[in-house]
């Protein structure tokens, strides 16, 4: 397996609070990788820094083998590096194929073509098939569920082909079944060659889904391995359940 | 160098009175986030009410004050209430750009119909005294100005770090929703905040109308010349505002006296321009929003 | 649907040739020149201001900049042997206009919308103190001539008006070029989301400053065709806050972000902005009445006429709707109307 996504040393503080210190680790090609920890460990801001969202202060991102560090959320899209946000952020406005379409990544020349051009609706067709949200495709995102924003936002970058996704509490403020339907989508996904970073709270879902399993306390990892080799490791129950 | 020390001299003069205008104005971007383009239409407002007290009834106008200061604190809670507090969340700072414009020109439309549009002065006994120190001429109205104007920054700086009211206005600028929850009323706040915005553009109307001559018209030119002094002090940022107006206030002056007093408008537009390219979280400011 | 828009456009091509012919009276010409022209201004502040979710408060300074420009190369010395000669150098002045405006446009967008209300509404400032002040050039506040048009005197306003009908349908082509293009799925993602839009590779930056400069020089375009029907440009009229405050206007009330709401907007006020002028004389009365029909539609109709009735035609149709998917949706509207809608983070 090679390594698809490698974190340096990175550190970012805002003020005097060290958020992110001296962090590294890595995430194998093909995996799902799940990053735990308590509240206030780091593991959003280590997203925020990873997809070029937060610049760092010091330390070094590489995906696939090139030195991405300071990149733009934007490029590393382009490049197959694409995230969820904690809180679905989809584009209430546009309807739900237009939020598919508008991620789909065109040139600045493609800016002068058709809206949704044919070759868009057979693209975004057959996402919206698998998330089943054909039926509500002329819906405007405004319209949805809070749980269907949530597949519409993950379905979206779908769009780009990306190699790694970076998923933000996926499970969040969704109901237990719309839980199922995503692990099922995950799955399916992986099967079919993407690789998965998940920040998540929900032990379970982590424990079913996810090989290996990074822990995450005071802004850097203190273990990882199989869920059974963490969820044995002393350290873990230290951060979790405090000193 | 005599003239640009002269000029300097002024300027801090008029960097006071600034700050002042601005301070208003910052503070109710604090609170609300909102850009109230009005803060200069009300100074010009307060500049014509002390001119109704001096010439009707022969107020001085810097006892006016005391009595146009809270006319404009209902005049600004009532606008809060009637037209910005609707404004919903999502667009509120797009929007109430626009309604602050809106308000700004009624109040000029306003003003026009019952001064009309010739140009006003305040000539207290005391507009042409000035003292000669060091050689260097200081007008009594503008530094009598410049008191009036440290002295209500100074009251203001006191009422927000000193008082009950303070702490709840500073609490909602940092976190409304923990504020609502420690009791304090984010609505009530934000109008009471407005109001006392714009209770401080009474002092600074009657220091405008004593140095200068003026017409409903004359707020378009504070427009810029506020925003300049807010932005460079960052917006938000009392204690930036006044830093801000003195700089700018020196900085246009000397370019009064130096070139000519026809470029020293620019200076304004350069500042802004400048720290929006430079600096656009200004001196004290916390960052702009979306610049996140 | 976009035979609709077609047979829709070529209807208001023909409303818009027939109108002069039918109704000849000066009076009514020329209220239909300043109709048509800021149907035309809104339209294309609305390419900004209305789809990109950025509301310009400095296109009085392109306006401005156009009439001057025409002010300036047809000095009411000049003797016009040819009348459309002025018509025929504004695509020059809509290309320098757009030029000007991309490196404004790039400072100015670079946060969100209040900076750039703040940079706008300065460099309106600026340009009226420029025009003011460089008076070898301008003339100063004493203004300055435009070259006497030599058109006959029983339809002087027709060349006039048929100019700003062209800008207009030009504007209005603009917007619905964008709306069926990436562009307007690029700016409706801006105005809902930047860094979002961003994150996903949309772009941001040059999508903007595109809208930016074809607005403004549209707008320009619009300032030059002005001057040459007025005469003569004075700097407090030709960079007016309230030409700024008229277009914003019109392009909210009749709906912004939509193709045919600044046209409904100019069609609704303008008519009765020239009534009041005629009935109350003065101007200032005429400001109340603006700033005051302003702050009644933003406290009662804040998205304007159109996007308020295709809510509420959007609302009765999903709720009405047989399929149950829909209705699942619209039951869920409440939850996705309570705040957790369009996050901005």
């Amino acid at each position: 397996m090679s390594v698809l996504l490698e974190v340096e040393d990175l550190t970012k503080r805002f003020g005097g609070v060290t958020a992110v210190d001296g962090c590294s680790f890595t995430v194998d090609e093909g995996t799902v990788t799940a990053l735990i920890g308590p509240n206030g460990s780091g593991k959003t801001t280590v997203f925020n820094l990873v997809t070029g969202c937060l610049p760092a202060d010091s330390g070094a991102v590489r995906f696939s083998g090139r030195e991405v560090t300071g990149m733009s959320p934007g490029r590393l899209y382009q490049r197959g590096l694409s995230r969820t946000f904690q809180q679905a952020r989809v584009f209430p406005e546009l309807t739900v194929l237009e939020n598919l379409v508008v991620a789909g990544g065109w040139s600045f020349a493609g800016l002068f073509r058709q809206r949704v051009s044919r070759a868009d609706r057979v693209r975004a067709a057959e996402l919206l098939d698998e998330f089943r949200l054909d039926r509500v495709g002329d819906l405007l995102a405004a319209e949805l569920s809070w749980g269907q924003r949530k597949l519409l936002e993950f379905a979206a970058l779908l769009m780009s082909d990306p190699r790694l996704v970076l998923l933000d509490e996926p499970t969040a403020g969704v109901n237990p079944i719309l839980i199922e339907t995503m692990e099922a989508h995950i799955r399916a996904r992986h099967a079919a060659g993407t690789t998965f970073l998940v920040v998540e709270h929900d032990m379970q879902f982590v424990m079913r889904l996810c090989d290996p399993v990074i822990v995450f306390d005071r802004g850097c990892p203190i273990a990882s391995g199989t869920p059974e080799h963490v969820q044995s490791d002393p350290r873990v129950l230290d951060a979790y359940l405090g000193e | 160098m005599h003239t640009i020390i002269q000029g300097v001299i002024l300027g801090i003069l008029t960097g006071g009175v600034y700050a002042l205008m601005a301070g208003g104005q910052t503070l109710i971007f604090g609170i609300m986030k909102v850009v109230n383009l009005a803060q200069g239409a009300m100074v010009i407002l307060s500049a014509y009410l002390s001119y109704t007290l001096f010439t009707s009834a022969g107020i001085d106008p810097f006892l006016a004050v005391l009595i146009t200061t809270p006319a404009m604190f209902c005049l600004g809670v009532a606008v809060q209430w009637l037209f910005l507090r609707q404004l919903r969340r999502e667009d509120a700072a797009e929007l109430s750009i626009l309604v602050t414009f809106a308000i700004a020109l009624a109040v000029e439309g306003v003003l026009s119909v019952v001064y009309s549009t010739s140009y006003r002065s305040i000539n207290a006994s005391y507009a042409n005294t000035s003292f000669t120190v060091g050689g260097y001429q200081v007008s009594a109205v503008r530094l009598y100005a410049f008191l009036l104007s440290v002295g209500v920054l100074g009251l203001l700086y006191l009422l927000l770090h000193r008082t009950r009211f303070g702490r709840a206005v500073r609490a909602t600028v940092q976190n409304p929703e923990a504020a609502r929850l420690l009791g304090v009323e984010p609505a009530r706040i934000r109008a009471l905040g407005f109001g006392l915005g714009t209770a401080t553009a009474a002092a600074a109307g009657s220091v405008f109308g004593l140095i200068y001559p003026f017409n409903a018209g004359s707020h378009y030119d504070l427009i810029s010349q506020l925003l300049s002094v807010v932005v460079l002090g960052g917006l938000g940022s009392l204690g930036g505002a006044v830093v801000a107006g003195v700089i700018i206030g020196v900085s246009s002056s000397v370019v009064a006296v130096a070139w000519s007093p026809t470029w020293s408008q620019f200076t304004f537009f350069v500042v802004l321009l400048a720290v929006l390219l430079i600096r656009p979280r200004g001196l004290f400011g916390t960052v702009l929003r979306g610049a996140l | 649907m976009t035979r609709g828009g077609l047979s829709r456009a070529g209807v208001l091509a023909v409303v818009l040739a027939v109108l002069p012919l039918a109704l000849p009276q000066h009076w009514v010409v020329s209220m239909l020149v300043f109709t048509v022209m800021y149907a035309a201004l809104a339209s294309s502040w609305n390419l900004i201001g209305g789809f990109a979710g950025y509301p310009s408060l400095g296109h009085a300074a392109f306006f401005g900049f156009g009439a001057y420009t025409v002010a300036l190369i047809f000095p009411n010395t000049h003797n016009l042997s040819n009348g459309l000669l002025p018509f025929a150098i504004l695509p020059g002045i809509a290309v320098v206009a757009g030029l000007i405006g991309l490196p404004i446009g790039a400072i100015a967008m670079r946060t969100r919308a209040d900076v750039f209300a703040i940079v706008t509404i300065t460099l309106l400032f600026v340009a009226q103190t420029l025009a003011l002040n460089l008076r070898s050039l301008t003339g100063g506040a004493q203004g300055a001539g435009v070259a006497v048009p030599p058109f006959d005197v029983a339809n002087f306003e027709r060349p006039f008006y048929y100019a700003m009908a062209v800008l207009l349908l030009v504007a209005m082509g603009a917007g619905w070029y964008s709306q069926r293009s990436k562009i307007g799925l690029s700016l409706a993602a801006v105005r809902a989301d930047e860094d979002k839009a961003r994150g996903i590779g949309v772009h941001v930056t040059g999508v903007k400053l595109l809208a930016f400069s074809v607005s403004v020089g549209i707008t320009a375009m619009i300032g030059g065709v002005w001057a040459y029907y007025v005469d003569f440009v004075y700097p407090q009229f030709a960079f007016d806050p309230l030409i700024t405050i008229g277009m914003v206007l019109m392009a909210f009330l009749g709906g912004r972000g939509t193709l045919w709401g600044p046209v409904i907007g100019a069609v609704v006020l303008v008519p009765a902005q020239q009534y009041l002028a005629y009935e109350l004389g003065g101007s200032q009365l005429y400001l109340i009445a603006y700033a005051l029909v302003f702050l009644l539609i933003m406290r009662f109709l804040p998205r304007g006429i159109l996007p308020t009735l295709t809510h509420l035609r959007r609302r009765r149709r999903l709720i009405a709707a047989a399929d149950p998917a829909p209705r699942t949706a619209a039951a869920e509207l409440g939850l996705a109307h309570d705040g957790q809608g369009g996050a901005r983070v």
